[in-house]
């Protein structure tokens, strides 16, 4: 990977909770990355990372019910670190339930989370300081 | 996401062209089921497929053992180097039909 010219950035947007926004929360990824000299590979990897984490919002906090809230993702680098967090008022994540299915266990849905902890270093859940219920951080260390 | 269909004999291809996420899954099943539940051996071309999640992999899976089931195959034609690395990331690679 190259890691030079890796610059500092910190950006955050809010999106509607609906499935129909995941293709914008993907161009905003793609904007955001643009701006870092890492390769399209990596690129590639993240944008699925942060859509997956995304659309769980979509589809367990939310139930895949309307709602007019919106989540935030804030996508910062400082130092070659990359930290992505997602902010959402919908339903406390239950820490203990969430896992992936087992991978030899083919079957439709699942992996959704396994993808994510395929590509990222790090996931952690928190408790989101108000006004929002749950504050997921993906992290991941550009420089390896 | 847009899609053709095309028929020769038995066989349909279905020509996916676009991102395919979780809002367009429903739409991809609703082309894809009934040429199975026809019992044609569907050829899913996944050349112009510029992103797929762990969404579209279900529907890929689902199609798959939906085939089987009915005796008839779903077979990945075309697949572009974004679809088969999400593919092997899945270890779907030794599983679905590739071509």
């Amino acid at each position: 990977m190259e890691q030079s010219n890796i610059i500092n950035l910190d950006e955050k947007r809010d999106f509607e909770v609906n499935s129909s926004n995941l293709k914008h929360v993907r161009s905003f990824c793609r904007e955001v990355f643009a701006k870092l000299n890492i390769n399209q590979e990596l690129k590639d990897e993240l944008v699925l990372a942060i859509a997956e984490a995304a659309q769980n919002i979509v589809k367990h906090a939310y139930n895949n019910e309307q709602t007019e809230d919106k989540m935030e993702i804030k996508i910062s680098v400082s130092d070659g670190h990359l930290e992505i967090g997602f902010f959402d008022k919908g339903r406390p994540v239950e820490k203990d339930k969430i896992r992936h299915r087992k991978i030899d266990d083919i079957k439709p849905g699942g992996l959704g989370t396994f993808f994510i902890q395929q590509i990222m270093d790090a996931v952690v859940f928190k408790e989101g300081e108000k006004p929002w219920i749950n504050h997921l951080i993906l992290s991941k260390n550009l420089n390896n | 996401m847009t899609y053709k269909v095309t028929e020769e004999g038995n066989i349909s291809t279905v020509h996916l062209d676009g991102e395919i996420d979780m809002d367009v899954t429903e739409k991809a099943k609703e082309i894809i089921m009934p040429l199975i539940e026809a019992k044609k051996e569907v050829h899913l071309n996944l050349k112009e497929v510029q992103y797929m999640d762990s969404s579209g992999i279900s529907v890929l899976i689902e199609s798959h053992q939906k085939a089987m089931e009915l005796g008839t195959k779903v077979t990945l034609k075309e697949i572009s180097k974004s679809v088969l690395k999400v593919i092997m990331m899945a270890k779907l690679e030794q599983i679905l039909n590739l071509d």
